[in-house]
């Protein structure tokens, strides 16, 4: 369906959307297929940005996401309809939800069948880079500093998560599925982490401007 | 290729007060609206752009929110 055709009813505008989805009836029915149009067009949306990425798994399969996306931020929207305070559109207020539910949804999908790497001797790219050029003796010497401070200053947890999502680079939705736990819950765990990392390198010599 | 410097920077992160990913999810439609009308939206939603800087998954929503909104 068009995007033209998905915002025909109700009309564009904070009160409109409300108002016919709290309303009864056919009103309502109307207002809550519309709704749906919309946070469909979203999922696809973000399905098409993402697309190059998911170019192993076939057209059935993102379109059956797409829909699942938009039939749970649907359920979403609707139960925090309250909540929509009008600080932005209501447009992009819905959207936000249909995108959240499709990015976790393709995050999980590009790495159905990778391995997730918790294991803090596994650091690509990390634990076997060296200076390439005197010029940049310091910077190596600041990342065995890293290094160091990451195997004695972090908690077994804190090692795991920064381990996974900084240096592996595993989306953070991918890990908390694996690790049972919440996106919020594992970046306070590595905002935490890079705190510590950053007070150590501080102590050591290597400030970087910002750092307090 | 990335460089050293680049690296750690990113392996660290954003220095300064960053909201948490709940709280990037609840303002992100406001803070998009802010952005494309042209207002200071990081000055009125403090926060918001380290913690865009340090959460991939956020950053990757703002983009695509910003896009599709931007289309409206």
């Amino acid at each position: 369906m068009s995007a033209t055709a998905t915002l025909a009813y109700p009309r564009p505008g904070m009160d409109d959307w409300v108002d016919a989805l709290r309303a009864d009836g056919p009103e309502r029915d109307r207002a809550v297929a519309s709704l749906h149009d919309l946070l469909l067009r979203a999922a696809r949306f973000e399905i098409g940005r993402r697309r190059a990425a998911l170019s192993h798994v076939r057209g059935e399969e993102l379109d059956d996401i797409a829909v699942q996306a938009a039939d749970d931020a649907l359920v979403a929207v609707l139960a925090k309809l309250d909540d929509y305070r009008g600080a932005s559109r209501f447009t992009t207020w819905a959207y936000k939800f249909a995108l959240l539910e499709a990015g976790v949804r393709l995050r999980r999908r590009a790495w159905q069948d990778r391995e997730v790497v918790l294991d803090a001797e596994r650091w690509p790219g990390f634990a076997d880079e060296g200076p390439s050029a005197e010029h940049q003796a310091e910077q190596a010497e600041m990342l065995r500093a890293l290094r160091h401070a990451v195997e004695t200053a972090l908690t077994p947890h804190q090692r795991q998560v920064f381990a996974a999502l900084a240096l592996n680079e595993v989306p953070i939705d991918v890990l908390a599925e694996r690790l049972d736990t919440t996106r919020g819950a594992l970046y306070k765990t590595l905002h935490d982490a890079r705190t510590k990392l950053r007070k150590e390198l501080a102590a050591a010599g290597f400030a970087r401007p910002g750092d307090g | 290729m990335e460089n050293d410097r680049a690296h750690i920077d990113r392996l660290l992160g954003p220095t300064g007060p960053q909201v948490g990913c709940d709280e990037c999810f609840e303002l992100l439609d406001e803070y998009v609206d802010l952005e494309l009308s042209g207002a200071d939206a990081d000055a009125l939603v403090p926060g918001m752009r380290a913690h865009l800087e340090g959460c991939p998954a956020c950053r990757e929503e703002h983009e695509s929110l910003r896009a599709l909104a931007g289309e409206s």
